[in-house]
């Protein structure tokens, strides 16, 4: 009794400030969600589900938004996770100069966000842009593209950078994943005649689901709140061609002044946050248990 | 153990109690968004005029840069609601924008005695019959900027009297391979178009009525002929192939650069644009020019303020005020922002360049009309909504239903809901 009162007491502050650091204030954006907030430093009048209407029938940046999120997960999930777990291979294999390969997959996230979207900002410049100035010196000046600038192609230039950023962290936990896998298992199939690509098909890879699991929800819930590189490269355009729904929460709320409006689009971001997420959760505890 | 909680919860209230009673009585704690060039050597210099003859005070400064002040609104909004506001702070001089904040600010008609300005431009910073803010510098918005030497290759006659004139040397320049206009709308900053936009509107028929009253909200974008007709003078000026191909992944100052650098003729841009060129070296009146965009006679500007938030009373934030509105604290301010006093008595001889004199002499004019511009009429939510409509406009520029529906949406969402 005396131990669990102990244990109380020591959690007892960061129970209380999480509570109201973060579900305290989850509940607060929920109620400035129902106002008409509009005037800084004056609370708004209580509309009901007025801006959530208002989001799915008339903003037509809203609609944009959501779908380029989603987007933009789909390609950053499906192009880093492969990624991760190829290179993770190709470090398993023992690769020449691994140590050094090792260092260059990692590199890119020890980079700010702020460097990396420097960074692909001048890469992808059509103008004066590295890709498109190589390509000129090459002589193939005709597949230069207007890259950032084109409302078809944003997107993807920060789908790119986004997957240079993250695939280093795909690649480590993979790595991880697989340098777990026992050595007897590996040799027992090789005895059994397996070939290098039977190894890693049939044993190495289906024994990396726990670490997909992990390396999924944690790029899931990255990409549903993208901001920075977002922000950085484009800030949502060309029109609304990059528009995610981050920045456009953050203009809404704050270069528009539509606090209320700015709040939902928070609370929708939360919503489709778990209602993506929690699945995996719930599975991942099954699993646990079994 | 039990000792070591105790000092350690003493010391974590010490901090607090530090922290929160931490601001001086005789110290402005001032945000504002001049953090380069020749702005933030003229702030520089006012700090440092207002410090001599206030010796007893001291300067916080938190300057935050970029987005035209966006993103210092950003923070200086999120330090209001949090009940933290600083002593003043820098806003765009404007009914529109200084309404936007107007319920956190003290008004400070009594600071503003003996303040020669003409009285349009003491009426942009009034909301209700009340001042809000003390304008420093006067900006002409529509202006045109011309590189000189292409100007004079290309035979092109200055000024240019009419938007019709400015096709022909438009042809021009694209004809001998150069950019024709320099536009940069990157980092959504596409209310940089607007200026463009804006300043086609000013050189249209009765375009200063027009633009006081779509920035007021009162008219119908798609019934208003006069604003229909420059939206397809924009779209125009982008389908003829006279702007730069990566406008939108420029900033204004990128743009700028290029007629700096001489691969384009024009560049629509605020007078601000002065101490862009000035910086990269080039001679004003010898490597570029400027005239008000071609067909305007009205001046469109506005100006940047500071203001007094609500609950700040200490001295030093109204002596800084009442500092601002002397003809000394414009004189050494906007020579080196490149700007216009707002007074009219403020010196000018020997203090200002030729291109200076004559923005000055326009704004000066009783006859030429002051509309005040994008910046500073309509509400805050312009910038950004309609930032978003000219990207977007840009990428299919035909005037067609399905743009002037988008027109009267967005017009709708600035002012209606």
């Amino acid at each position: 009794m005396k131990r669990n009162l102990e244990l109380l007491f020591f959690l007892l502050p960061v129970i209380i400030l999480v509570a109201f650091f973060v579900y305290g204030f989850i509940g607060w954006s929920f109620y400035t969600s129902l106002t008409d907030w509009r005037i800084i430093g004056v609370k708004g009048e209580f509309v009901g589900f007025e801006n959530y209407k208002l989001l799915f029938t008339k903003d037509r940046s809203f609609k944009a938004a959501l779908f380029n999120t989603l987007k933009l997960s789909a390609i950053f999930i499906g192009v880093t996770m492969p990624l991760g777990l190829a290179l993770a291979i190709l470090l398993d294999l023992g690769i020449y100069a691994k140590k050094v390969f090792r260092i260059i997959f990692l590199l890119p996230l020890s980079f700010s966000f702020v460097a990396s979207a420097s960074m692909w900002f001048w890469m992808f410049s059509p103008e004066i842009g590295v890709i498109n100035s190589f390509l000129r010196l090459l002589g193939m000046g005709n597949l230069a593209q207007p890259w950032i600038t084109s409302s078809s192609q944003s997107l993807w230039c920060i789908a790119i950078a986004y997957v240079w950023q993250f695939s280093g962290f795909a690649t480590l936990v993979y790595y991880s994943g697989i340098s777990s896998v026992s050595e007897d298992i590996r040799e027992a199939a090789r005895i059994d005649g397996a070939s290098k690509f039977q190894e890693y098909w049939k044993i190495v890879i289906p024994m990396q689901k726990p670490v997909t699991l992990t390396v999924l929800v944690i790029l899931l819930m990255y990409s549903l709140k993208v901001f920075d590189l977002v922000w950085l490269m484009t800030g949502g355009g060309p029109g609304r061609s990059s528009e995610v729904l981050s920045t456009l929460m953050y203009k809404t709320t704050f270069s528009r002044n539509f606090f209320g409006r700015g709040a939902s689009i928070g609370i929708v971001m939360f919503v489709v946050s778990l209602i993506i997420i929690l699945p995996f959760f719930v599975r991942r505890r099954r699993s646990d248990y079994e | 153990m039990k000792k070591s909680v105790i000092f350690l919860l003493i010391c974590s209230m010490l901090l607090l109690s530090f922290t929160a009673f931490s601001a001086k009585e005789n110290e402005l704690l001032v945000y504002h968004w001049w953090t380069a060039g020749g702005e933030k050597v003229a702030i520089d210099a006012l700090f440092e005029a207002f410090l001599e003859k206030y010796p007893e005070y001291s300067i916080v400064e938190n300057p935050v840069g970029g987005g035209g002040g966006g993103l210092m609104r950003s923070q200086i909004k999120t330090m209001i609601m949090a009940g933290n506001p600083p002593d003043t702070f820098q806003i765009t001089y404007g009914t529109g924008m200084i309404e936007s904040f107007t319920s956190v600010l003290q008004p400070i008609d009594n600071l503003m005695k003996d303040f020669n300005v003409p009285q349009d431009v003491m009426d942009w910073g009034r909301v209700d019959g009340k001042m809000y803010g003390v304008p420093l510098n006067i900006m002409q918005s529509n202006c045109l900027w011309y590189n000189k030497e292409i100007i004079e290759e290309l035979g092109i006659q200055v000024p240019i009297n009419s938007v019709g004139e400015l096709y022909v040397a438009f042809e021009k320049a694209k004809a001998a391979g150069y950019t024709p206009l320099a536009v940069g709308s990157g980092m959504g900053q596409g209310y940089w178009i607007g200026t463009l936009y804006e300043a086609i509107v000013s050189a249209l028929p009765n375009g200063g009525e027009v633009l006081n009253a779509y920035y007021a909200g009162e008219v119908v974008p798609s019934e208003n002929e006069t604003l229909v007709e420059a939206l397809k003078i924009l779209g125009n000026i982008y389908n003829n192939g006279y702007i730069n191909s990566d406008f939108s992944a420029l900033t204004w100052d990128q743009a700028g650069q290029l007629l700096a650098t001489g691969k384009a003729a024009f560049f629509v841009m605020g007078d601000w644009t002065k101490g862009l060129f000035d910086a990269s070296g080039l001679k004003s009146s010898v490597d570029y020019g400027y005239q008000s965009f071609p067909g305007s006679s009205l001046f469109v500007g506005h100006a940047d303020c500071f203001v007094l938030p609500t609950g700040v009373d200490s001295q030093v934030a109204k002596d800084w005020l009442s500092y601002l509105t002397t003809a000394e604290a414009e004189t050494v301010f906007c020579p080196l922002k490149g700007a216009t006093p707002p007074r009219l008595d403020a010196p000018v001889e020997g203090i200002y360049d030729s291109i200076a004199l004559e923005i000055m002499g326009k704004f000066r004019d009783p006859e030429v009309t002051k509309i005040l511009s994008e910046f500073g009429a309509p509400p805050e939510a312009y910038l950004s909504l309609f930032g978003t409509f000219f990207s977007e406009f840009f990428l299919e520029p035909e005037v067609n239903a399905a743009i002037l529906e988008n027109f009267d949406i967005t017009y709708e969402e600035v002012f209606l809901y």
